[in-house]
């Protein structure tokens, strides 16, 4: 028999035997990053993790939590972070979500950026008070024909501690054709007072992927991850009135800031016009929550609104646009001469069509705050 | 056996380039070329790692053509063998690019393993073993059909660059205009035949 | 056909679940190209041009958004009503982010509906507008050229 029989397959397994034991070798050498220094916040706090994995993994893993709506996909733009060490230029998948000053910045996304060498980051001092929790759902109830009300139950002995205006990052399991878990941000209705328990308001989008899930398959017992607390918006403690507009599930954040003055006892220290506007009175809710702060505080007004009521409603107070309902209020109902502040919370259109109205009358830019992350 | 052809090292090095040219000349290593052409950075980047692959193919390959598969009587697999080398050399660079520079590596994105399949490549190894090159004129050919190829592939993406603000006919736009350009490039280059003997 | 990575990227995060609940595909078992270039076919061959079209769906998103919600008469042909909801959706060409725009275009000559309406959003426009991109057969958001024409008035 031919010797080459034998030698030829030998030859060629030892051939590749001995080439895939160099790739590997490479492989180990090359893709171990050994353990990466995070120096976050100009070395207020320092973190030591194993290299190769992306930047918001590490940190999460870590216990810091940077908001992120996708879950690190590189498809939400929303886990900036900034960067104080050069860790090389921007990547293809970074560039469309970033502004010309966030580029000049040195702002990556943190999903994108993959830990090889030590890194010094810049990130908000507020994220060092989010922390992930294990939830349960305790309740789920409708609150009109496409807004739930959804009580979650925190682990025995861990509270959030928030202010009153912030969000929270819900995750929802895999379900039907979604093959991956998925987060969304809803701001917090519940008052902080209220602890061990989290709130929140979801209005039911069609095809959105976290208000499906929780509208058709959330049940009452169901785990639940929380992510919180983010946000910036928040009432800013002053004198001035507060002109606050929200419409549908606009209404969260009010909810907990309104009952969280009520808790402190400082309801009565400000003047608060709370406008909410609604198409039908189908789509307006707590009601008699909200009548009855205005008979209880003399200083607390609230004013609905509807756009389009129908004959069966009955509806006897404003119609309209709420910015035109807006506009009437400050110029003829509410007292003339005082500061006033501007609470927003709605659809971005919603928001720049009130930010117009306030302007036209007297009100600042500075002194009108929104929630942003709409 | 025949023996090596008696072509000076650097002789073989700058004929490689300029007129033998493996791409503009010999037509190998064509698809990366066209779609790697379009923006001067990645063209850059890929034109220095075909160079490497080409050298350290030519160099392992040259040494298992002569020390295993010659002695062993096994020149048939040399297809095969070769192929694999390609591979895991094209693995390996991949894996240092990775770590180097992650926006050449996501700039390069698909056409970084395709270098393995690039003819050009297993055009390089098929040569030096046909026209059997001695160990060190199997390198300078390697060094420089790369450098040929990162050559050509640098003068088509500056070309393109200027041709994508001149008003092209809208049927030549992209793949027809960029055609001509190579069959123009490689006539050019076609003045150098002759000049240098590559076997 | 072959696509090039980019599109196939893109047809990736076009699926069910990955962006959006109902992804952009619908139940066409088409390649993305092949729906791109036979979309293509179709404007051209009920006279419709990309630009003008894109411009006439801008303009009546624009003048809906003023409505907050409800529904508007836009240059009193068209009823239209636009709907936000927060956050953003990424393009599944990876090149940008987009609020959750969606208008609702309902035929309206002189005032009075008719059974005739385009449904879109801020996204699928401008998958429209630079990639000719019309959706697949069954998504939501499939955009018939011949309804286009219809609808627009175009």
């Amino acid at each position: 028999m031919d010797l080459a029989f034998f030698i030829a397959p030998l030859a060629v397994s030892g051939i590749s035997a001995a080439l895939a034991a160099v790739i590997s070798i490479s492989d180990r050498i090359l893709n171990n990053y050994g353990d990466v220094d995070i120096n976050i916040n100009k070395g207020k706090k320092n973190l030591t993790v194993t290299g190769g994995a992306p930047l918001l993994i590490s940190l999460s893993e870590q216990g810091i939590f940077v908001p992120s709506a996708c879950g690190g996909r590189g498809s939400c733009g929303a886990c900036k972070v900034k960067v104080d060490s050069d860790i090389g230029p921007h990547l293809p998948t970074e560039t469309p979500y970033l502004t010309k000053a966030e580029l000049a910045d040195n702002v990556h996304l943190s999903c994108q950026v993959k830990l090889k060498t030590n890194i010094e980051i810049d990130i908000p001092e507020s994220l060092f008070n989010v922390r992930q929790y294990d939830g349960v759902i305790e309740k789920i109830e409708d609150v009109t024909h496409d807004i739930k009300e959804v009580l979650v139950r925190l682990p025995e002995g861990s509270e959030v501690s928030f202010t009153s205006g912030q969000y929270g990052q819900i995750e929802v399991p895999p379900y039907e054709k979604i093959k991956e878990s998925t987060q969304r941000a809803y701001s917090m209705s519940s008052a902080p007072a209220r602890k061990g328990y989290l709130e929140f308001l979801v209005r039911l989008v069609p095809g959105g992927i976290v208000t499906s899930y929780v509208h058709q398959y959330l049940k009452e017992g169901q785990k639940m991850k929380v992510i919180a607390p983010f946000g910036e918006f928040m009432v800013r403690e002053t004198d001035a009135t507060m002109v606050c507009v929200a419409g549908g599930s606009g209404m969260a954040p009010f909810k907990s800031i309104f009952q969280d003055r009520i808790d402190r006892g400082v309801m009565d220290q400000r003047d608060i016009w709370y406008f909410f506007g609604a198409r039908t009175k189908k789509d307006l809710f707590y009601l008699d929550w909200l009548e009855e702060l205005q008979s209880k505080y003399e200083r607390f007004h609230f004013i609905a609104a509807l756009s389009e009521p129908q004959p069966e409603d009955d509806w006897k107070g404003e119609t309209g646009l709420i910015t035109d309902v807006l506009g009437k209020y400050l110029t003829e109902t509410m007292p003339k001469g005082d500061v006033r502040e501007g609470y927003l919370c709605g659809s971005p259109g919603m928001l720049d069509a009130c930010m117009n109205v306030m302007r036209k009358f007297g009100m600042t830019d500075d002194k009108i705050y929104f929630d942003k992350f709409a | 056996m025949n023996s090596a052809p008696i072509i000076a090292p650097l002789t073989l090095l700058f004929a490689s380039i300029f007129t033998s040219n493996i791409l503009l000349a010999n037509f190998l290593g064509m698809c990366s070329f066209i779609a790697i052409s379009k923006d001067m950075d990645s063209a850059n980047g890929l034109g220095m790692a075909v160079t490497v692959v080409l050298v350290l193919t030519a160099a392992i390959n040259w040494v298992v053509l002569h020390f295993i598969l010659v002695p062993l009587g096994l020149e048939f697999l040399q297809y095969i063998v070769f192929i694999m080398v390609i591979a895991a050399v094209v693995q390996i660079l991949e894996m240092v690019i990775d770590r180097v520079s992650q926006s050449l590596y996501m700039a390069l994105g698909i056409f970084l393993p395709l270098i393995t399949v690039n003819c050009a490549v297993l055009g390089v190894v098929l040569f030096m073993q046909i026209r059997n090159y001695a160990f060190v004129q199997a390198l300078a050919f390697g060094l420089g059909s790369g450098l040929g190829w990162w050559l050509a592939i640098m003068l088509l993406a500056a070309m393109r660059r200027k041709i994508d603000k001149a008003p092209v006919p809208a049927g030549l736009q992209g793949p027809g205009i960029t055609m001509i350009t190579i069959g123009m490039m490689a006539m050019a280059f076609i003045g150098f035949s002759g000049m240098l003997k590559v076997q | 056909m072959k696509m090039s990575p980019e599109y196939v990227k893109a047809q990736a995060n076009m699926q069910a679940g990955v962006i959006t609940s109902d992804g952009f595909m619908g139940t066409d078992h088409r390649n993305l190209t092949d729906i791109i270039e036979q979309d293509e076919e179709l404007m051209t061959s009920v006279g419709l041009e990309w630009e003008p079209v894109v411009a006439r769906m801008r303009h009546l998103l624009k003048e809906g958004r003023k409505g907050l919600g409800e529904p508007v008469t836009v240059d009193g042909d068209w009823i239209v009503q636009v709907s936000e909801a927060r956050g953003f959706l990424a393009s599944p060409f990876e090149d940008g982010i987009y609020r959750k725009v969606n208008a609702e275009v309902v035929l309206a000559p002189g005032g009075k509906p008719t059974e005739e309406k385009l449904y879109y959003s801020e996204l699928s426009l401008h998958l429209l507008e630079k990639f000719h991109f019309l959706q697949g057969h069954g998504s939501p958001f499939r955009l018939e050229p011949a309804r286009i024409k219809k609808v627009l008035r175009m």
